[in-house]
């Protein structure tokens, strides 16, 4: 400060005549000194991005190609950091996911696939523990499906010699013969048949043979009725 | 046999039969007496009728039995009328004896209230039952001596000392 208060006192005490030419050249100089160092400047400037454009992307290659990005960035990358960081449901929900759908061809993505392997994998046995077969059969409709079975395709494929011919027939017989309480269900058919409509054929069956009695023995003088129900004409 | 004999109940005089439902009014008057033809020949008439559904029962169980054995060739069988009679014959004795002698009544006799009694009013044996069974079926015809019997026997009823009578009584 000292040296620059100096300096200006020192400048003051010059008188104008002589102090202002020195000024407008000391001016002048650093004008242009101004300009040449703006044009080195452009100069320096527009040689290092032309230099750069033209060798910058041909070297950047050429160094990834000597360099292991994922080796590297699993070296030096926190990536759990990174995916804690990251809000999924945004992400998921910028997704167009029936856009994604459009352009998958699920076609050649099924026959990639290898089936056999897959359900090699599956454990049907879980799979069938967790299934409510109760409630699956009662949403079933058999009559329906009975309705589209053939019948008669499937008469058609037994072999119903073969089922007869493991059939005993004869103890079938047999036992059918023995379980049959025939005087039982004598007795209980003769039993349980005691209706208006009955009593009224047997009532008439007396009345009848009463008739009949009677007529013979007009005509049969050694037969006479027996039978006289109460009422009877 | 007196008159108050016959015509008192021939079930009352047999042993060891199991207990009688109340007799309805209707039948008082003429319960235990002997049937006329009128009510027995209706009661053989429904047997034979009894006997030829029997019989085509047996025939349905045959033809079913031949359809399970050979289905693809399976015919109808063919029933000549020596067989059908032959068939008719021993069905209908196995189905008087086996009725007759379990409880004293076949179909028929149930539906005119009839019942067969043997000697004293008891149930026919199984013996006594076949034998007035194949009597009844070799000569039918000998029913109608009722017509001529002022006791309404017929002539198998004469041969084995049996009789008809009205029994409206259930059970045996």
């Amino acid at each position: 400060m000292d040296v620059l208060e100096a300096a200006e006192k020192a400048w003051d005490l010059v008188p104008d005549p002589v102090a202002r030419p020195l000024e407008e050249a000391a001016t002048g100089v650093l004008a242009a000194a101004l300009a040449g160092s703006l044009w080195a400047r452009d100069l320096v400037v527009g040689t290092a991005d032309q230099v750069v454009r033209q060798v910058g992307p041909a070297a950047v290659r050429a160094v990834l190609d000597e360099m292991d990005l994922t080796a590297l960035v699993r070296e030096r990358v926190d990536l759990d950091a990174v995916a804690s960081d990251l809000n999924v449901d945004d992400v998921v929900a910028r997704v167009d996911v029936d856009a994604i759908v459009e352009r998958v061809d699920l076609d050649a993505v099924v026959e990639r696939l290898d089936l056999d392997a897959v359900v090699s994998r599956v454990d049907i046995d879980a799979v069938v523990d967790r299934l409510d077969l109760d409630a699956i059969v009662e949403r079933v409709d058999v009559g329906q499906v009975v309705a589209r079975v053939d019948l008669d395709a499937v008469a058609a494929r037994l072999d119903i010699d073969a089922v007869v011919n493991r059939l005993d027939l004869v103890a079938l017989a047999n036992e059918v013969v023995e379980g049959i309480d025939l005087p039982g269900i004598i007795r209980e058919s003769s039993g349980s048949m005691a209706s208006e409509v009955v009593r009224g054929v047997r009532l008439q069956g007396v009345e009848a043979d009463e008739a009949i009695a009677r007529t013979l023995g007009r005509f049969l003088p050694g037969r006479r009725p027996r039978v006289r129900p109460e009422g009877a004409t | 046999m007196t008159a108050e004999a016959e015509d008192a109940p021939a079930a009352e005089s047999s042993t060891g039969r199991p207990p009688r439902v109340a007799l309805p009014p209707a039948a008082r008057a003429f319960q235990g007496r002997r049937a006329g033809v009128v009510t027995r020949t209706a009661a053989s008439v429904i047997d034979g009728i009894v006997v030829v559904a029997l019989l085509v029962g047996a025939y349905c169980v045959v033809a079913g039995a031949k359809f399970m054995v050979n289905p693809h060739t399976f015919t109808f069988p063919e029933v000549s009328a020596f067989l059908g009679l032959t068939s008719f014959f021993f069905v209908l004795v196995g189905y008087l004896t086996a009725t007759w002698a379990t409880t004293g009544r076949s179909y028929g006799d149930h539906v005119m209230g009839l019942r067969v009694r043997g000697r004293h009013g008891r149930r026919l044996g199984w013996a006594w039952s076949f034998i007035r069974a194949v009597a009844c079926a070799v000569f039918p015809i000998g029913l109608f001596w009722v017509l001529l019997s002022r006791d309404n026997y017929s002539v198998q009823d004469l041969l084995l000392r049996t009789s008809v009578v009205y029994d409206w009584r259930e059970g045996n």
